[in-house]
Parts: structure tokens; sequence; C-alpha cells
């Protein structure tokens, strides 16, 4: 696996991508286990109902909060929070150490001196991450799929793939626009800091629009909107929320090849 | 002169906060050792950092084999080898992992002349990297740099590191490396390791080149220096206005001088006290850059 940039840039993850696998497949087990005892208590939706609308929300993922439906269970314990979050740290620390990472361990120079342009360098890490992210949601749909049918969890495998690909999209969103910022700086930290920052910014524009009329102009912008308000787990993927999230992604890492071959590196 | 391997013309760099190059313009021969010379902080990392277009140019522009690096960049640096000064490897993988994965993006299917020169660096290639000693990190940034075979060699201080039997052998490679009409530059702040092995030396200060010239009309200015024991102490002043000598200091009876040209002046004049004994030392480069290094910055 040391064949290009690219191979060479999945090894490097190849450890940590394990321990992502157990940990996502462990916590969607764990959950999934839950399910039943939810499903078999319909007071449960009532007590939901009578939460304040800010707590409802947090915890809604595109239609309606319903905890007893497979498809709403998922949807607020996993899809609403937790599962983007998850996927949001992993994108955003390989999209901001791609290239800043070298840059800060000095191993840049040395691979810029081999005949490739920085183009190429940059092209082949952000693919790399695009993969290792189709990776963790390849491993994320697969612990549904399985887990939906040991605990009879009535949801299609389709509509559990349509929300792990909006999923994955918005993560490789926020992991080129960290990546940019890594490639336009060449430092890691701040990457990762202003791009946590933003997608903090999406989420609670997206969830407070509801609450807040000021908001709701602003809310399509929010990567995070597009990422929920389909309702992927009940409707399937919605083609243009979709393209808006691949869009973004793929505007933000061509600003950061640009960028990144026009700097001077390592100064 | 042979084809020019690298072209630097009017280059200059800047930096916000500090001293980058000023106006450099010289050109590496095709089969040369081009020593580029300077004390630390002078401008080399610079300099060669420009050449591997890792830095953009303030303005002037650079050419590699021909080929202007901010364009061709891939394709000039496809025949180079780079030892960076600051040498910085992948950690978590051994040294044959690490020749592979650079053999690779070279195009390379195999090591090349890396088990080779591996061998005679005496550099073990199967344990991991984090494990290794600063000389063995540099022997594995040296076979990278030179296990295809590049037209041209781009050394930033090479033997940083490593213990003088290693040095030796790094010289031979220099040696060799041009024998098969390669090109070497060889960036070093001790102009002892540079004046064995180079054709020609570029002396950087202060982000200036003071000079570049060949090692043998450099040795040709440089001074000899004497020392004189005298059964009693000549006055003082008493070398002052001889030609071509110098005095540079004394410790009793023992007077040290340098001397430039011909030895005759001087003789005749210590001919005038009791000489107890004559001690000379070759030329040596060495004086010459120091005097250099004394100037202000841009005389010449």
């Amino acid at each position: 696996m040391l064949g290009s940039v690219f191979a060479k840039s999945l090894r490097d993850v190849r450890r940590s991508f394990a321990w992502w696998s157990l940990g996502l497949a462990g916590y969607v087990a764990l959950i999934v286990a839950v399910y039943p005892t939810i499903r078999d208590n319909p007071d449960l939706n009532e007590l939901v109902e009578s939460y304040p609308d800010a707590l409802k929300a947090f915890i809604a993922f595109g239609g309606r909060l319903d905890f007893t439906s497979a498809a709403g269970y998922l949807g607020s314990e996993l899809f609403a929070f937790m599962i983007p979050a998850l996927f949001l740290v992993a994108s955003i620390g390989n999209g901001a150490g791609t290239i800043a990472g070298e840059e800060e361990r000095g191993t840049l120079d040395l691979l810029l001196s081999a005949p490739l342009s920085r183009t190429r360098v940059a092209v082949e890490k952000l693919g790399a991450m695009c993969v290792e992210l189709a990776g963790l949601g390849l491993v994320l749909w697969l612990a549904l799929w399985i887990g939906a049918r040991v605990f009879g969890m009535d949801v299609a495998a389709r509509h559990l793939a349509a929300a792990v690909v909006v999923l994955v999209v918005l993560a490789a969103a926020y992991g080129s626009i960290a990546f940019t910022l890594a490639a336009a700086t060449g430092r890691n930290a701040l990457a990762v800091g202003v791009t946590v920052a933003l997608a903090v910014a999406a989420y609670l524009v997206n969830s407070l629009a509801s609450l807040v009329d000021a908001l709701q102009p602003f809310r399509t912008l929010s990567p995070y909107y597009h990422y929920a308000a389909a309702d992927p787990l009940r409707e399937g993927l919605d083609p243009w929320h979709t393209l808006f999230l691949l869009v973004v992604g793929a505007a933000a890492a061509s600003v950061g090849v640009v960028l990144f071959a026009r700097r001077d590196v390592g100064t | 002169m042979a084809r020019a391997v690298v072209r630097a013309e009017r280059l200059s760099k800047d930096y916000a906060g500090h001293r980058g190059v000023d106006d450099l313009t010289f050109e590496v021969a095709e089969g040369e050792v081009f020593g580029y010379l300077g004390p630390n902080g002078a401008g080399k990392t610079t300099t060669i950092r420009l050449l591997l277009d890792l830095i953009r140019p303030t303005s002037g522009r650079i050419e590699l084999f021909g080929l202007d690096v901010r364009r061709a960049g891939p394709k000039a640096r496809g025949r180079l080898g780079y030892l960076p000064g600051d040498l910085r490897l992948y950690e978590r993988l051994t040294p044959r992992e690490h020749l592979r994965y650079f053999a690779s993006l070279r195009g390379m299917s195999g090591l090349g002349d890396g088990e080779g020169l591996a061998e005679r660096l005496e550099l073990e290639l199967d344990r991991p990297i984090r494990a290794l000693s600063k000389g063995n990190r540099q022997k594995v940034g040296l076979v990278q740099a030179l296990m295809h075979r590049p037209a041209l060699a781009v050394f930033d201080e090479p033997t940083s590191g490593l213990d003088p039997l290693v040095q030796q052998v790094v010289y031979e490679l220099v040696a060799e490396a041009t024998a098969d009409g390669r090109t070497v530059f060889v960036s070093s702040h001790v102009l002892s390791e540079v004046q064995h092995i180079a054709h020609r030396v570029a002396l950087i200060r202060d982000g200036r080149l003071e000079l570049v010239d060949d090692v043998e009309s450099l040795r040709q200015r440089a001074r000899s220096r004497v020392e004189v024991s005298f059964a009693e102490p000549p006055p003082t002043g008493a070398f002052d206005g001889l030609e071509g000598v110098r005095e540079v200091g004394r410790n009793g009876d023992v007077v040290r001088l340098t001397l430039e040209g011909s030895a005759d002046p001087l003789v005749k004049a210590l001919a005038r006290y009791e000489v107890r004994a004559i001690d000379s030392h070759e030329a040596d480069l060495e004086e010459v850059f120091l005097e250099l290094y004394r100037r202000p910055a841009g005389a010449r």
C-alpha cells in the first residue's frame, strides 16, 4: 500500500479506521438493542410530544418526531446528532491533516520533491479521505441493517442507505472545508477549529430556525438543513439536497487545491 | 562551459519577518559539484527550497535542465534527488518501506540503487524509522535522494549528524555521481566539507551572493599561515609594510603571520633576527572565507 500518495494515505488511516468501525458498530448495536423496549412503550410519544419546542427542534431528524417508529427512533437517536458528530470528527480531522499534518511534521518537503504536482498530491489525499468516509458509511450501514433485522425494525435497507449516503456527503463536505483551510494556511489546529465552529453554527441555524423567524432565511444555507430536511430514513435520497452538499464539498475542495498549489509550503 | 543544469536569474525572495535572498544569479554546469556556502541563516536553505519549487520567488526565475520550475516542476523534479537540511521521515515506516514509497512516486518498479547504497552506508532497512538515530535517518535521506541516479542531486548540509567514516562515504558517492556526468549541488556552513569535493563554490551572506568562483583559483588567492619562533620577540610592527605579509597575533616569542604571494620579503625581513623555528601551513580556504565574512556585507 505504498504505490501512490492515495494508497499511502489510506494505509496511514487503516488502524484508526478499524477502531472507528468497531466504535461505530458498537454504538449502533447499543442504540438498536434498546429499540424493542421503546417501541413497546406507546406512552413515550406522548411524553416526547410534551417536550418544549426548543428541545424537539434539536432531536428531530427530518420529518416528525416519533420515537416508536423505527425511522423516527433511528433518526432522533443516531442521525440527528451523534452519528453526524462522529462522522464530522473523522472527516474534519482527516481533511485538515491531509496537508497540514504532513507540513507540521515536516514530511511535506520530501513528498513535494517527488515528481508530482501539488494538485495531484492534494487530489489523491482528498480521494483517500472520501474513500475512508465511504468505508465508515458502509460499516455504519451494515451495522444498521443487521441491527434492524435482529431487532425487528421496520425500516428499508435502501432508506438506511439513503441516510448513510447523505451523511457521508455531508461529512465529505466538511472534510473538504477543513482541507481547504489547512491547505491554504498550513495550520492544522486552525483548520479544525474553524471548521468545527462552522459545523456547529450550521447545526444551530437549522435547529433554531423552526423557533426563531429571523433565522429562517439562512436555513437553506446550512449544510445540516440539506442533510436532514428530506427525511431520508422515510423518503429515501433527495437528489437536490444531496447535490447541494456535493457542490459545497467540491467547491471547497477546488479552492483548497488551487490555494495549496500557489502558496509557499513549510515556512 | 557545459550545459547549465541549474540557472538562477535575479532570484529574490522577501519575507515579512525575516531575510530571504536578494538578486541571486548563478549557474551550475552539468557534471560539476557546486558548493553553496554560507553561515547559518544566510539563505542557503531558502535558495534550495526555491530550486525545489517549495517556495516561490518574489522576483526572478529558476530553470532546472532548461525547464522553468514554476511551470514544469514535476518534470524537472523527476531528474532530481533532494536531501533536505531539516530531514523529516515517515516515522511509522521502515527505511525499506520509505524507499519503496518514494520509488513508486518516481515511477520505479524496484528500489533502483537503493539496496546497494544502503549496504555501503551500513543502513539497516527493516527497523522502524522511529527507532533510528539521527545519523541513520540521514542515511535514509541520502539513499532516498540517490537511489534513482538523479541527473542533479541537491544536498542541504548532507553530512550533518554523520560520523566521519560515513561522511567519507558521502564524499565518495558525490565523486562517483560526477564521474557519471551527474551534477551535485551541495550546501554547507563548513568550508572544509566542501573544499575537497566541490569544483566551484558560491558564498552567500545575508541573502546575497558574495562570490562564485573555482575552488582552484580561490586556493591561489588563499594566504598561507606562517608561525615563527624567535630567540627573543622582535619589536612590535617589525613586519608591517612587507608585501603580502600580515601579523595576525603573537604569543611570547612566537609570532603568527599570514603570507600571500612570494615568501621572499618575509624571509629577508626575518634574517635580521635570531629565528629558532619556522612553521608554515598549507594555504587554507577557510582563511579566505573568514576574511570575506568579516568584511561588511556587499563590499567586494
